[in-house]
């Protein structure tokens, strides 16, 4: 019956084959929606870790972590210096970073901050981060570069770069007079990390000071390594403290600020996104419905031309059903083919795109075995498959019965 | 048990929603007895087949094969039976285009386990036999069906319908599309080939010249009440 089946199917090849190029498109389809939530979503969650509270100016919890985490968009309020210090010093925060943003090197994102970035920031697993190459930066006017941005630069250890005000790729102030000096390349983390450039506050300040003295009234007078920041990472002593904390900051009486649970935060924006993902996955599903009906129409159109083959199959003593299971087995094979057709599909678009994808987003795909949640989408594929190739079988069944052996065409 | 292959007692047939095609008091073919049944295009010849074949069974009357009365079999049981007995051999396309010649010989003993059984050497190894001796060579033996000629596509579907060695072979005007020397030389290997295996032979055909090469000769107008002018009209 498979030998039947397939030596059938051979017989069509041109229009089997775009059948199951059209359904294996459709399948890819389907498992790219899937395997792109799932990845992005692990690879946020696997960005941050370890840090318990996010704070920053009154503003979107979403926006605040997606700035000054992920590097994505931008913030347009700071917070003060004054106010970061007196979080820091409070009896519950075991670790305070001040991160300041804004600026770039060649549209990456430059991360103004302090060594103690390097010391508390973890990701994925609770690691920490690691250097390739030199050290952290110890000094003003120096800079280390996530293992992307060192890539994407073309820089190492001793050369030196500029500074752009702004986060666009081509900025209208670039700060030539302060060449920077890369003294450290981070190890790859597969992170946001990897694309950024890591200074001190101390040099943005000095940075944007000699702009300022130009336009006036900017005085160094206090010890601050900087006037305002964007956003202070927070690890707590007490985890279970996050919660209350985290409200005690939203109700900041010096200035309104907004703090965030990374974890908490992220999860709340999967589900506004739920939207999108669910629009996408219907209609990735009714692009499979196509294909299928694709095949359905094939089927279907080939049983008039195979009248004779079917009483042919009767004469040497095949019953309707065996009929009905032939046209059964050829769909689920067309269907079958298509299915692992378009898994192949889906790893080679990974595979080829996986650079690229990387360097634009930071977001890197690995190439991992399919999960639960696409075997179940390939398997509901075969189904419908299976299903639909009911209405041929049934058709061919009948047909059958009232051909007999006499075919009137 | 009667000694006959076959038998047919008051046997009426109509199509549905027709005026009956058949209505036969009596018929018999003997055993390992060759049949030509002569009758004129729309006589009813493809509606006996169908009946004799268990595709389709008559409103009235029996149909005894090999002492089996086909009546008596369900849906299902007919098509074994007529997987297991009877060799069918169609006027044109009787073979599926995709498969070799081989495959296609092959056929005859797919959905019969009995035929299987009665096979003395591997099947193909049988089938192999019979295309030779029906003049294959063994390269259209690997061929896809469609590639052959008229004649050679008869042949192989001569071969399907003898493999492993069923009891009855019915014929429906196989030699249409042959010239005359072509038709008598197959018309000569089917019985010489069903004789061996003492396999009754029922040849359907509309012309009678054929008659001297059978034992017996029925004209279908003479066992059929049904007249055929009526008929003609049904069967198309």
């Amino acid at each position: 019956m498979l030998k039947l089946a397939t030596k059938s199917l051979l017989n069509r090849k041109v229009s089997v084959l775009l059948t199951v190029v059209a359904i294996a498109v459709s399948v890819a389809l389907l498992l790219a929606v899937e395997r792109v939530k799932e990845q992005v979503q692990e690879n946020f969650a696997n960005t941050v870790s370890g840090t318990d509270l996010i704070v920053g100016p009154r503003g979107s919890q979403t926006q605040l972590l997606l700035a000054s985490v992920f590097h994505i968009g931008s913030m347009t309020n700071t917070m003060s210096w004054a106010s970061f210090e007196d979080i820091a010093s409070r009896r519950e925060i075991s670790w305070a970073v001040p991160i300041s943003l804004g600026d770039s090197v060649q549209g990456l994102p430059v991360v103004a901050t302090t060594d103690g970035y390097f010391k508390h920031y973890k990701y994925a697993n609770q690691q920490a981060l690691e250097l390739n190459q030199g050290r952290w930066f110890e000094a003003n006017e120096q800079a280390v570069l996530g293992a992307e941005a060192a890539q994407q630069l073309q820089k190492n250890v001793g050369d030196s770069l500029t500074i752009a005000h702004g986060s666009g790729g081509l900025s209208f102030s670039e700060h030539d007079q302060h060449p920077i000096a890369v003294v450290g390349v981070l190890e790859r983390t597969g992170t946001p990390v990897d694309q950024a450039v890591y200074v001190s506050l101390e040099t943005i300040e000095t940075v944007h000071g000699i702009e300022q003295q130009h336009s006036d009234e900017h005085h160094h007078e206090h010890h601050h390594p900087a006037e305002s920041i964007s956003a202070a990472l927070l690890g707590l002593k007490v985890k279970p403290l996050a919660l209350r904390l985290q409200r005690e900051f939203n109700t900041y009486d010096a200035e309104p600020l907004t703090a965030l649970m990374p974890g908490l935060t992220l999860q709340q924006l999967w589900k506004t996104l739920n939207v999108f993902e669910q629009t996408l996955n219907g209609m990735s599903a009714l692009v499979v419905l196509i294909g299928l009906i694709g095949m359905l129409t094939i089927l279907l159109a080939s049983l008039r031309e195979r009248r004779r083959e079917m009483a042919v199959l009767r004469a040497v003593g095949a019953g309707p059903v065996t009929l009905f299971t032939l046209l059964v087995t050829e769909a689920v094979l067309v269907t079958l083919a298509a299915t692992l057709a378009g898994l192949g599909l889906l790893y080679a678009l990974q595979w080829s795109l996986q650079g690229v994808i990387h360097t634009q987003t930071g977001i890197l795909f690995s190439l991992n075995f399919p999960t639960a949640a696409e075997w179940w989408r390939m398997g509901l594929v075969v189904v419908a498959g299976f299903l639909l190739s009911l209405i041929p079988a049934w058709r061919a069944y009948r047909q059958s019965l009232s051909d007999g052996l006499t075919v009137k065409v | 048990m009667s000694t006959a292959a076959v038998e047919l007692t008051d046997v009426k047939f109509s199509w549905p929603a027709q005026r009956p095609t058949l209505d036969i008091p009596h018929w018999q073919v003997e055993q390992a007895g060759t049949m030509l049944l002569r009758g004129a295009s729309g006589s009813g010849k493809s509606t006996l087949l169908s009946l004799l074949a268990g595709v389709n069974t008559p409103q009235q009357g029996k149909i005894e094969l090999l002492g089996t009365d086909l009546a008596r079999l369900s849906a299902r049981n007919r098509d074994k039976f007529r997987a297991d007995h009877i060799g069918y051999i169609f006027q044109q396309f009787n073979l599926l285009p995709y498969l070799s010649a081989l495959d296609n010989v092959l056929l005859g003993v797919q959905f019969s386990k009995q035929r299987r059984q009665r096979l003395r050497d591997p099947a193909e190894k049988t089938a192999n036999d019979y295309l030779t001796r029906l003049g294959l060579s063994q390269r259209q033996q690997h061929q896809p069906a469609a590639e052959l000629s008229v004649g050679q596509q008869q042949r192989v579907a001569a071969a399907r319908a003898l493999i492993g060695a069923p009891e009855l072979l019915i014929a429906d005007e196989p030699t249409s599309a042959l010239d005359a020397d072509r038709r008598d030389r197959f018309i000569n290997l089917l019985l010489e080939l069903s004789n061996a295996n003492g396999t009754t032979v029922i040849f359907v055909t509309h012309d009678a010249s054929l008659a001297k090469q059978f034992q017996f000769c029925t004209e279908l107008s003479d066992i059929n009440r049904v007249t055929s002018s009526l008929a003609e009209a049904d069967d198309a």
